[in-house]
């Protein structure tokens, strides 16, 4: 078995300070991983079509931190897309969100989230939660197509 | 941050062995935690259509464990089911076994497993893999609600 040499993370979020935030707390992890980052649901899609003619620019993702709430396309319906796609449907994706509606996680894990996260109130604590994660998926777990 | 009571989890698993490392793993963590275990696929999936009636002595899992390896109603067929049933296809399943094949963890994550995780060698390992995953899911992951709901009301 390889040893997971690299992640590529994809995180589609519209909010400049979350994007700070994430990519501040996903610089310190052991396992390197390249942050790329897209606004909205739309670009989030083209990134991964470009993905899938492995185009250098853009690689496949390990792994998706999809933030629900955002304009135009949302995060549910993103996800939705995603998990219809023979190809893409394998990608992890986990939903990072403000949101607390059990409405919201219910839907997220029907529509087959591999994880539902409330963005934290402090960095630190965000810093923390960020390191769990990767730990899980990146030390714990074996990602597809690594 | 919030945790529950007390989490669910069911493990289906064969190998004796591989049963008690995965007990003894979750009776170290801190978080309370129940676990159920399932000798095979057939036993999973009894358990699973007792526990959406409610009651206390077949609680709805938080997380199911699954190995892949299994005589019977193998693990693939099993999650296949469970991902396709609407009362059970939210509920996490993370794949704990021994293979390594390639091909096995993108047909997991295909079935929309939740986690691909090979059985550690060591007993160190396995508590550490075992402290992750309930960080993961228990602690920093929200619990899918009418699961959670389920859980609190024994």
């Amino acid at each position: 078995m390889d040893t997971f040499k690299r992640a590529v993370v994809l995180l589609v979020e519209d909010d400049p300070g979350d994007q700070k935030l994430l990519s501040k707390a996903l610089a310190n992890q052991e396992i390197p991983t390249e942050l790329q980052i897209v606004g909205s649901g739309e670009e989030a899609l083209e990134y991964l079509l470009r993905s899938k003619s492995r185009d250098e620019q853009s690689p496949r993702p390990n792994l998706i931190l999809l933030d629900l709430n955002m304009p135009g396309m949302n995060g549910k319906e993103f996800l939705r897309r995603i998990k219809d796609d023979v190809d893409l449907c394998a990608i992890p994706v986990v939903v990072l969100t403000v949101s607390e509606a059990e409405s919201d996680i219910q839907e997220c894990y029907e529509l087959h989230a591999a994880g539902y996260i409330r963005k934290s109130a402090t960095p630190e604590e965000f810093q923390r939660v960020v390191k769990t994660l990767a730990k899980y998926w990146f030390a714990t777990s074996s990602l597809a197509g690594r | 941050m919030e945790t529950l009571k007390e989490v669910v989890i069911l493990l289906v698993e064969d190998d004796i062995g591989d049963q008690k490392l995965v007990k003894k793993s979750f009776e170290r963590e801190k978080i309370a935690n129940k676990l159920h275990i399932a000798g095979g696929g057939e036993d999973a999936w009894a358990y699973l259509q007792r526990s959406k009636n409610g009651d206390g002595q077949t609680p709805k899992p938080d997380l199911i464990l699954l190995d892949l390896n299994m005589p019977g109603i193998g693990g693939k067929e099993l999650l296949r089911r469970i991902k396709a049933d609407a009362e059970l296809s939210a509920i996490p399943v993370v794949i704990l076994t021994t293979s390594d094949s390639d091909q096995d963890i993108l047909n997991s994550f295909k079935l929309q497993a939740s986690g691909y995780i090979q059985k550690p060698v060591t007993l160190q390992g396995f508590y550490e893999a075992i402290h992750n995953l309930e960080e993961y899911w228990f602690v920093i992951c929200k619990q899918v609600p009418s699961v959670k709901e389920a859980a609190c009301s024994r």
